[in-house]
């Protein structure tokens, strides 16, 4: 069945950063450089093309976008400067609100207005509801045990729901993308017993970022700083998460706290800290390519994230010095930016720490299935060699 | 009888004759042939010293015949001939004997290589013997000249002839000037206006008194050579009248533009041209550009338009050749029109994009910049056109199997533009065979040579320039009409031409009429003298092939320099016992 064109949808995805894709002529010198494209997944080429035509129901499904690292290299090289590295992310950018049920997200994406509003009225709400809750229960000269102005089991509690209702959008947000990418995306069989086969790659990607290391690796790199740097932020998050939602209430007690506590609280926001001091000096200095055009949304994501980094950190201080009140008012700060950003994920660019393990998984179930149907075989007549 | 003092010259070619060829034993064996007066090796005949040699021993022992036998004539027969010049000989009375293509560079054996070259000597001996002095004659250069088509090409060429002062006869059969380009809006890729280009030569033309515009007119004959050419043309419209007025006039070169022709769109049957209204061919959307409204039939404004590169080019069914111009007029299109149409949608379905001349890939980049939908379709694979249904936004719908990206997919489209391809035009055959030039297997004019002569062609006096010679752009065509109106105005300013003596003759006292030869010189060179029923060759436009000296039934007809007489002696002397 012939597929319709839609030329419109390129000033769509305008919107999304892809700013420059009519330029591609489709030389594929982006292809060649990729250090991640191969006979199966062809791209960025090839998702140029499928953009230009605004094959939409063809790159809901594709998985390409998410094998992308962003490491530039595709874009130095084009000749016609149609800088496929960006609009790889664009595409990562509107497949995260494609996936996303709730159409925040593309509200996000199309309007910074609307994401910096609903993130202040979030920010108001949640700040609203702590100091009604510290006011009427507790006192504000307390920090911890008896009185606390925001008492830690209140804190958990809260912490709790809030991590509930990101789960339910980031799990139904899951469903769809499989749906979407294995379900309607695949005109092959699936046997059911490679997603057991293939599971270890979840874990394996989330926690390496390894295909990341490989940008590095293909540009001569000895060191692969922005690899370490990434996966720093990325675990140093990850960290900081379980904390909050497992062990906040250890977190709160004070000097007393169980020091494994206390390592992995300080390492976790080093990690945080150093993470988005690099890329906020990258986005300002722009000296590597993919800091070239930062989309609205990825500034409100790095100045939410120092906001809770400083924060964090001056509320433990205060804490510890004794300044109870300012620790207590801190506090308050930093859920206020801790609550829009932590709500934010599943909408925005922090998906991808859910989304890309899940891509690398899905892509390599879907690479054994075309390698094993032999029908398929005939449309990739490549990866049989 | 004179007296015969032949002079012989071995060349040793640095090692390349003399390791095979023992040639002191063969200037020993030339020396002892009757009437050779001298026979002398060296190491380089050609070399100054060498020439020296011939001219001073020429001098001295009043030789006044030079046998040479070094390499092929092609290589060095004017370096010897100009040494005979030198010397005060007649340049004919020498001969050369080819020992190293022919001899030292194919055998191994020195043996017999020696006594081939010893015969090959032999024969040039017993030639030479018979060389009889020739002069080469000189024609009277006419200085008008004649130009057959009034498009771009014919027009510059003239203006540049007549310019330096030249009467010029501009022979258009359409009652207009300006050609195909007449039919044009805008030009790529610099978008400057075809009618901008061309009322300035019209202009210029109209005002020009050295040139005389025949409208509405043909050349039905071109007899004579180069220099002093007859042309006869003729009026259409008094054609139509039923009457005849023909002019004829003398010119000395001939400079053929006739252009080119468009492809017909309908001998694509599933494009649909003809029957589907809102699928046009690029020349009637130039009409609409130049009118200044894009519409479709129903004269709505279109939201999508759709290109189809390659109509009748690059395909083994039609044409192989690429047109070379459609891929930047499509360039052109996608420009023109989203100017005039901001929101209207522009594909652009090719099998590549040619985009190879000055300013084209600025051009393509700029088309892509203004979201010109690319698509590629495969050679053999050509998109279908259908009608679309009621529920579509569209007109038509286009189906290609897009090759970049493997998908089948469905372009909308409310106009579809053909991009048809050049062809030679229906009469180029009658013009080849009237101005006697050859065509390619796909009608275009054959140069004389593709690198180095592309404008001559192999008739003296007959030029060929433009989109009559293959599919061109602008540029192009104008590069060439100026280069054949430059060889011209060269050797107008020569004044005279030179024709070689190495020409035929009939015998008027042997020559029966019987026109034989007539039919056979492939240069058209041999003339039927109605009064003396006789035949005479036009010795200005004989090469001297010799296919009539062979044919002839009467033996009348003798090629100057290369005699019966000759070649027998030349064969007795290589075929001789006794060494
Ligand atoms: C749709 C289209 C758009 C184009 N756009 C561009 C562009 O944007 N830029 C560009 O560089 N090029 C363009 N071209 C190419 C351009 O048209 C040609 O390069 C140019 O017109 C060639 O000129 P010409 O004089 O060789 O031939 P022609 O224009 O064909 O002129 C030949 C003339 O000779 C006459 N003639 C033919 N036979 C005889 C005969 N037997 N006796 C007397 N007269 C005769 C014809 O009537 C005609 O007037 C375009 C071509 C097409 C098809
Ligand atoms: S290198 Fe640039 S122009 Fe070439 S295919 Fe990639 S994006 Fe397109
Ligand atoms: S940015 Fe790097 S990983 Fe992404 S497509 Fe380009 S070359 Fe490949
Ligand atoms: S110029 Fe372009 S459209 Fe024309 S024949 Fe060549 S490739 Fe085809
Ligand atoms: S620049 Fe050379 S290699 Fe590149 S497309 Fe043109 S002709 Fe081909
Ligand atoms: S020698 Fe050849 S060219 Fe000359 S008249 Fe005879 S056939 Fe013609």
């Amino acid at each position: 069945m012939a597929i319709r064109v839609n030329p419109e949808f390129i000033n769509e995805l305008d919107r999304f950063g892809a700013e420059d894709v009519q330029l591609c002529y489709q030389c594929g010198d982006c292809s060649t450089v990729c250090p991640h494209a191969d006979e199966v997944y062809r791209f960025p080429r090839k998702s140029m093309k499928l953009l230009q035509m605004g094959l939409e129901q063809k790159i809901e499904t594709t998985l390409e976008p998410w094998l992308c690292y962003y490491c530039g290299q595709c874009s130095e090289q084009c000749p016609r400067e149609a800088d496929p590295g960006e609009t790889m992310m664009s595409l990562r950018r509107w497949l995260i609100s494609k996936y996303d049920f709730t159409g925040i997200s593309r509200a996000f994406y199309k309007s910074r207005t609307v994401e910096v509003l609903t993130i202040i009225f979030v920010a108001i709400l949640t700040g609203a509801l702590l100091l009604y809750y510290g006011f009427t229960n507790g006192n504000i000269g307390i920090y911890d045990g008896e009185g606390a102005f925001l008492p830690s089991h209140f804190v958990h509690r809260f912490d709790l729901s809030v991590g509930a209702i990101l789960l339910v959008f980031l799990l139904i947000n899951a469903f769809r993308m499989w749906k979407m990418v294995m379900v309607r995306g695949t005109n092959f069989p699936v046997p059911w017993w490679l997603y057991i086969k293939k599971f270890y790659q979840l874990p394996w990607h989330f926690f390496t970022q390894k295909r990341y290391s490989e940008c590095e690796k293909k540009r001569g790199h000895k060191i692969y700083m922005p690899w370490l740097i990434h996966l720093g932020l990325m675990l140093g998050y990850v960290t900081m998460l379980v904390l909050v939602m497992v062990f906040v209430e250890l977190l709160q007690k004070g000097p007393e706290i169980r020091w494994e506590v206390h390592v992995f609280g300080y390492l976790a926001t080093i990690g945080l800290l150093a993470g988005t001091i690099y890329f906020i000096r990258g986005r300002f200095k722009k000296h590597y390519i993919q800091y070239k055009k930062s989309h609205g949304t990825d500034w409100v994501f790095v100045i939410l994230l120092f906001m809770i980094v400083i924060t964090g950190i001056s509320q433990h201080i205060f804490h510890r010095t004794g300044l109870i009140e300012m620790a207590n008012i801190t506090y308050v700060i930093h859920l206020m930016s801790a609550v829009p950003w932590l709500l934010r994920m599943p909408f925005t660019k922090w998906a991808h720490l859910v989304y890309r393990p899940l891509a690398m998984y899905f892509a390599s179930i879907r690479r054994e299935a075309i390698e094993r149907d032999t029908a398929v075989k005939e449309l990739y007549p490549l990866v049989i060699k | 009888m004179e007296n015969l003092r032949i002079g012989v010259y071995i060349c040793m070619c640095g090692t390349n004759i003399a390791k095979i060829v023992d040639v002191e034993a063969v200037a020993k064996f030339a020396s002892e042939v009757p009437e050779v007066v001298l026979a002398k090796s060296y190491k380089y005949m050609c070399s100054n010293p060498g020439q020296e040699m011939i001219i001073q021993d020429i001098k001295e022992n009043n030789l006044n015949r030079i046998v040479v036998a070094a390499c092929s004539p092609n290589m060095h027969e004017r370096t010897f001939r100009s040494a005979l010049r030198i010397a005060g000989l007649n340049q004919y009375l020498l001969e050369m004997a080819n020992i190293r293509e022919q001899c030292s560079w194919v055998h191994s054996d020195p043996v017999e290589a020696t006594e081939k070259a010893k015969a090959l000597v032999n024969a040039a001996i017993s030639r030479v013997k018979l060389h009889e002095e020739l002069e080469s004659v000189s024609a009277r250069m006419c200085p008008n000249v004649l130009v057959i088509g009034g498009g771009i090409a014919g027009m510059t060429a003239a203006l540049e002839l007549a310019d330096a002062g030249n009467t010029v006869y501009l022979v258009e059969k359409e009652n207009h000037l300006g050609g195909n380009l007449a039919r044009v809006d805008l030009t790529a890729p610099y978008l400057y206006s075809a009618r901008d280009l061309l009322t300035e030569r019209i202009t210029r033309i109209n005002n020009n008194k050295n040139i005389k515009v025949f409208l509405s007119s043909k050349v039905t004959s071109l007899t004579g050579y180069i220099g002093n050419f007859r042309a006869v043309i003729q009026n259409l419209v008094s054609i139509q009248e039923g009457k005849t007025r023909d002019t004829e006039v003398e010119i000395g070169n001939v400079i053929v533009c006739t252009g080119y022709k468009e492809f017909d769109a309908s001998r694509i049957v599933h494009y649909g041209y003809g029957k589907l209204p809102n699928v046009i061919t690029s020349f009637e959307f130039e009409k609409m550009l130049r009118a200044g409204r894009i519409e479709t039939k129903e004269g709505k404004t279109p939201k999508y338009v759709a290109i189809i590169h390659c109509v009748g080019s690059r395909s083994q069914e039609f044409h192989s050749y690429c047109s070379r111009v459609c891929c930047m007029t499509a360039l052109k299109y996608a420009h023109e029109i989203k100017s005039a149409i901001p929101d209207c949608y522009v594909s652009d379905i090719y099998i590549d994009m040619h985009a190879f001349g000055k300013g084209h890939e600025d051009f393509y980049r700029s088309s892509s910049q203004a979201k010109t939908l690319f698509l590629m379709y495969e050679k053999g694979d050509r998109p279908v056109i259908h009608k679309a249904g009621p529920k579509d936004d569209c007109g038509m719908l286009i189906e290609v199997n897009e090759k970049l990206s493997g998908e089948t997919i469905e372009i909308p489209a409310d106009l579809v533009i053909l991009m048809v391809g050049m062809e030679a035009r229906e009469d180029a055959y009658e013009v080849a065979r009237i101005v006697n030039i050859s065509q390619d297997k796909e009608g275009w004019f054959i140069e004389s040579h593709p690198k180095l002569e592309p404008v001559a062609t192999t008739t003296d006096g007959v030029f060929i320039a433009g989109t009559c010679v293959a599919p061109k752009d602008i540029p192009d065509t104008v590069a060439q009409a100026r280069a054949a109106a430059a060889r011209i105005l060269a050797r107008i300013a020569k004044e005279k031409i030179e024709i070689d003596a190495l020409y035929s003759e009939v015998n008027p006292n042997l020559c029966s009429g019987c026109r034989l030869c007539n039919l056979l010189c492939p240069y058209s060179a041999i003339e039927f003298l109605e009064d003396k029923k006789q035949s005479h060759i036009i010795s200005a436009l004989c090469k001297g092939c010799g296919v009539c000296v062979a044919a002839c039934p009467s033996s009348a007809i003798k090629g100057r320099h290369f005699t019966d007489q000759q070649i027998l002696a030349q064969v007795e002397g290589l075929l001789a016992e006794k060494l």
